[in-house]
């Protein structure tokens, strides 16, 4: 695994995990008790109004879709509270700044002392909105296809014709960043390149606009895919695009640090793992309320580990179900397989890897030391 | 106390000849009749598509099935399957297409 990444606010990692800083937890999942998740992502809506080409959203239909409303929303903050959740990521299958429960839910989860992060495409994060979140958010990350309006707008929208909505976004993110600045918040900006291998031309321009917006990071990760290769990810395709990699991560200044995921996109579409422990700590609900282990398990195929939904009951009373350990025991198990029955590289896949070392005894999980990292409630 | 590591290392079973030496339709048939042998009418809530040479059985409900109840059913169906046929047996749902009018312009169709 990579070392943190030193940034003016502190050590960023991005391209590993945390677990080192929630050993009671670590220690409780290897005793066999029944563990809380450290973090949470979740999405409050499946709407979008992108149509980015390397969504993985695209897979993750489950069979109904429900409204979450904003008393739900805002019971499932008290839930989490209450069974010692420490971190909310507003990330999964939708595009939560569309939901009437975006700005209530932030502000509560701040209430409750639960961290929240956000990754958006900012195109409805007006600065209304920004003021009215901003100040409660850990992180935000902007996914920006690429660095060119035009590649942009063809990636994530309709066509190259439509660049307004690159123009929309790069306002948001200015006035987030200089936000940020004006009123000393303790927030980190980043920006987000899903890169196929297909988008070599457009590596380096996205470096650029992260340096150019001022952002604290611009991260470049690989494209998940499903078991089926829906997407059509060629992941050998990778090694190609290394020395581009490389040199976008040398533009790296003070104020911007380049980033890439090399983790992710050297172990490419097969995991050194079996068994799928990561969910235990970090657990995925869908922005149609499903709750099931993985996102990489919300389209109906997988309807065998659909543990519930929470705007037809409280978390809580999942959480505590015989279904929600029995799925959780199932990933733990010979039956389930991750090399075959599930899609590459999902949001668990830093902590699997160290759960399931840990587990076999080629690397223990040590306890952290010194300053804790940023972002430490998000594994 | 929950499962936890001791699995680690254990490898995930795969079906046995008897069952991969079954034509297709030899397949699915010996599925149908041995879930309708064990749960008669109450069987019907499930409509078998395939039951695959590597063990993949796909399915689909008659009608939907709520998020809380569904899991488990399936779940004890492929338990069963497991425990009447051969241990390499898994059971999928037939895939969801995304509804994302928008997204759906992408033309990315979900395979089965």
């Amino acid at each position: 695994m990579s070392v943190a990444v030193q940034t003016r606010e502190g050590a960023l990692i991005l391209d590993s995990h945390k677990l080192s800083y929630h050993m009671d937890r670590v220690e409780a999942w290897e005793a066999g008790e029944h563990i809380a998740p450290v973090s949470v992502d979740m999405a409050l809506t499946r709407a979008c109004g992108a149509m980015c080409s390397f969504c993985y959203a695209m897979m993750q239909e489950s069979q109904a879709r429900s409204s979450v409303s904003v008393p739900r929303a805002l019971n499932l903050l008290d839930d989490f509270a209450a069974v010692g959740i420490r971190s909310v990521s507003l990330v999964s299958d939708g595009e939560s700044t569309l939901s009437n429960a975006y700005v209530p839910f932030i502000q509560h989860a701040a209430k409750l002392g639960i961290d929240v992060g956000n990754a958006t495409n900012g195109w409805e994060w007006e600065p209304e909105k920004i003021e009215q979140v901003l100040p409660h958010l850990t992180w935000v990350r902007f996914t920006v296809a690429a660095g060119r309006p035009e590649s942009y707008a063809d990636i994530m929208y309709k066509g190259p014709e439509h660049t307004k909505v690159f123009d929309r976004a790069i306002e948001h993110i200015r006035y987030a960043v200089e936000l940020k600045r004006r009123k000393s918040l303790p927030v980190t900006l980043g920006i987000q390149m899903v890169l196929m291998p297909s988008l070599r031309e457009e590596i380096i321009p996205f470096a650029q606009l992260g340096l150019d917006l001022g952002v604290d990071y611009a991260v470049i990760k690989h494209c998940s895919d499903d078991e089926q290769h829906t997407l059509g990810i060629d992941y050998s395709q990778y090694e190609g695009l290394h020395d581009l990699l490389v040199q976008a991560e040398s533009m790296s200044n003070e104020r911007t640090k380049v980033i890439v995921k090399w983790s992710k996109i050297k172990d490419g579409d097969k995991p050194s793992y079996k068994r799928f422990y990561g969910p235990q700590f970090l657990l995925q609900i869908s922005g149609s309320g499903l709750v099931a282990p993985s996102g990489m398990f919300f389209n109906a195929r997988y309807s065998k580990l659909h543990i519930g939904n929470f705007t037809e009951e409280r978390f809580i009373d999942i959480w505590k179900s015989e279904r929600y350990w029995r799925a959780m025991d199932y990933l733990a198990s010979p039956a389930f397989d991750a090399q075959t029955m599930m899609g590459t590289l999902p949001i668990q896949h830093y902590v699997s890897v160290a759960l399931d070392n840990h587990a076999k005894a080629i690397e223990r999980i040590q306890p952290g030391i010194g300053e804790k990292p940023l972002h430490v409630n998000f594994l | 106390m929950a499962v936890t590591i001791q699995y680690a290392n254990a490898d995930t079973p795969v079906p046995g000849p008897a069952w991969s030496r079954l034509r297709d339709d030899e397949r699915l048939q010996l599925v149908k009749s041995t879930v309708g042998g064990k749960l008669g009418a109450a069987g019907d809530i499930f409509i078998f598509g395939e039951a695959k040479m590597d063990g993949q059985i796909i399915l689909a409900f008659h009608e939907p099935v709520p998020a809380d109840k569904r899991g488990t059913l399936l779940l004890d169906l492929e338990s069963f399957l497991k425990d009447s046929i051969d241990p390499g047996l898994v059971v999928w749902l037939e895939p969801l297409g995304d509804r994302n009018s928008l997204r759906n312009l992408r033309g990315i169709e979900v395979k089965a």
